[in-house]
């Protein structure tokens, strides 16, 4: 087999659209969307209260939210297999070895960079905006939609960022998921596998589409941040 | 220190009012009556406490001691030395900030100000003079009762100072009180009626403008007038 076999093979599963291919890539992304769409839902208002607001116990989920950072996915992946598994507390819910454990564990792992990461920006704006603010009478309410239209750019980032993370994971998603064909089976963990079983085409071709995926994000991630950069420049 | 007790009709006045930060009195015994109406100038060297006292006359700041008592005050604005834009255009940015204005006034202030080609513009991206006249025609469309400016023609040209000078004495003539700060002794002469020379947090002097420029009671006064 030549070098570049492994790579025609691959292009030609992509464009013959392979079904075990595509269910793959399917579910990859609809784990990682579930799971980004969730802790953006709780991370960025949890990172706006922590900007703007003083409270007891602020610096020590700060601290926690930036500890959890630098946790390694695999150890995560174990937490919540320890946590879901038959014998733990959330046992009950039966979802060890199901799509729905890799949400979670997922999710937990990019909780805290949605979190971090909205905190920066939020408290950046807030700090430029407040006066400004206070000085209009604005409400709360107005004040919330006015910072969150904003934060457009930087939020579109962080989703990015968050999305990023979340698909190229692989420790904790195969420690929880348990890479089960046409169920648990994403696109890191089958990579994983084809590499392991000498399937290199199936393996590249996925490769190739989280390259186009990663790809993306960054294109999008750099228009934007070229935007902000225009309007602080010339503002 | 000069008199500190000028009484026209009163729109705020102050009693002892201190700011303090990190331990460190920034503004210390204030005591101030404001004139309803009229042009206040606050001049002061850098650093003399004169933008924290907008803000705590404004209320953006609570006073760590002292008392500041509002007589009949129910509408103010301020504009930011650096004015803070919003990222939307200028047209939306002063609908922000003037959300009742009527689309031909508005279009009045955007022409006087000669923003008229300006309005699709992103505000971010609008030049510092420009931003500065965006941020002040929005306050004055509002009509408060007491407008705050912090240095507002630190960004302009000849032009646009005028401008912004003839808007202010037309908002003075209309009833409104106007604070406002600047470091050029020429436009405190041209605008205000009262001068509050700031120095080290402390006021220094407070007169009428006649009075303060031709015979300061205070060293502060007479030095500050010394420096061309």
């Amino acid at each position: 087999m030549s070098f570049f076999e492994p790579f025609n093979i691959a292009l030609q599963l992509l464009f013959s659209f392979d079904a075990e291919l595509y269910d793959v890539i399917f579910l990859s992304l609809q784990v990682s969307s579930t799971a980004v769409i969730t802790a953006l839902l709780l991370g960025i208002p949890l990172g706006a209260v922590l900007a703007m607001k003083q409270f007891f116990g602020r610096s020590a989920v700060l601290v926690l939210s930036k500890t959890m950072l630098g946790m390694p996915p695999v150890v995560i992946g174990l937490l919540v297999y320890v946590l879901i598994s038959r014998s733990g507390p959330l046992g009950f819910l039966d979802i060890l070895y199901t799509p729905q454990a890799m949400m979670l564990a997922q999710f937990i792992l990019i909780l805290p960079l949605s979190i971090a990461l909205s905190h920066q920006i939020f408290e950046t704006l807030h700090s430029e905006l407040n006066l400004f603010f206070l000085s209009l009478g604005l409400g709360a309410f107005k004040r919330i939609f006015t910072l969150l239209n904003e934060a457009r750019y930087e939020l579109v980032t962080i989703a990015m960022v968050c999305f990023g993370r979340a698909i190229s994971e692989i420790g904790a998603v195969i420690l929880v998921g348990g890479n089960i064909k046409y169920l648990t089976r994403v696109m890191t963990s089958s990579i994983a596998l084809e590499t392991s079983k000498g399937n290199i085409a199936f393996a590249l071709a996925l490769g190739i589409v989280l390259m186009l995926i990663a790809l993306l994000i960054n294109l999008v991630s750099h228009m934007l941040s070229q935007t902000v950069l225009k309007e602080a420049t010339n503002g | 220190m000069g008199s500190n007790n000028i009484v026209k009709q009163e729109l705020i006045s102050t009693r002892n009012v201190t700011f303090e930060r990190s331990g460190q009195a920034l503004l210390k015994d204030i005591n101030l009556s404001i004139p309803s109406g009229m042009i206040t100038m606050l001049l002061g060297h850098n650093g003399a406490g004169k933008t924290l006292l907008m803000q705590v006359l404004h209320g953006l700041l609570q006073p760590s001691r002292g008392e500041i008592r509002s007589i009949g005050r129910t509408g103010q604005k301020m504009v930011f030395q650096k004015p803070v834009m919003l990222r939307r255009t200028a047209s939306q940015y002063f609908d922000f900030v003037c959300p009742n204005c009527p689309p031909d006034r508005k279009q009045n202030w955007f022409h006087k100000a000669g923003l008229m080609g300006r309005t699709a513009t992103p505000a971010r991206l609008l030049s510092g003079g420009e931003q500065q006249k965006l941020s002040l025609i929005a306050a004055l469309a509002t009509h408060p009762d007491l407008l705050f400016l912090d240095e507002p023609c630190a960004n302009l040209d000849f032009e646009a100072i005028d401008f912004v000078e003839s808007e202010l004495l037309t908002a003075r003539d209309a009833g409104m009180t106007i604070i406002m700060s600047c470091h050029s002794k020429h436009q405190a002469e041209k605008l205000a009626d009262y001068i509050i020379l700031m120095r080290r947090g402390r006021v220094a002097e407070y007169a009428e403008k006649e009075q303060f420029f031709s015979s300061p009671n205070s060293d502060a006064g007479k030095e500050y007038l010394s420096y061309n």
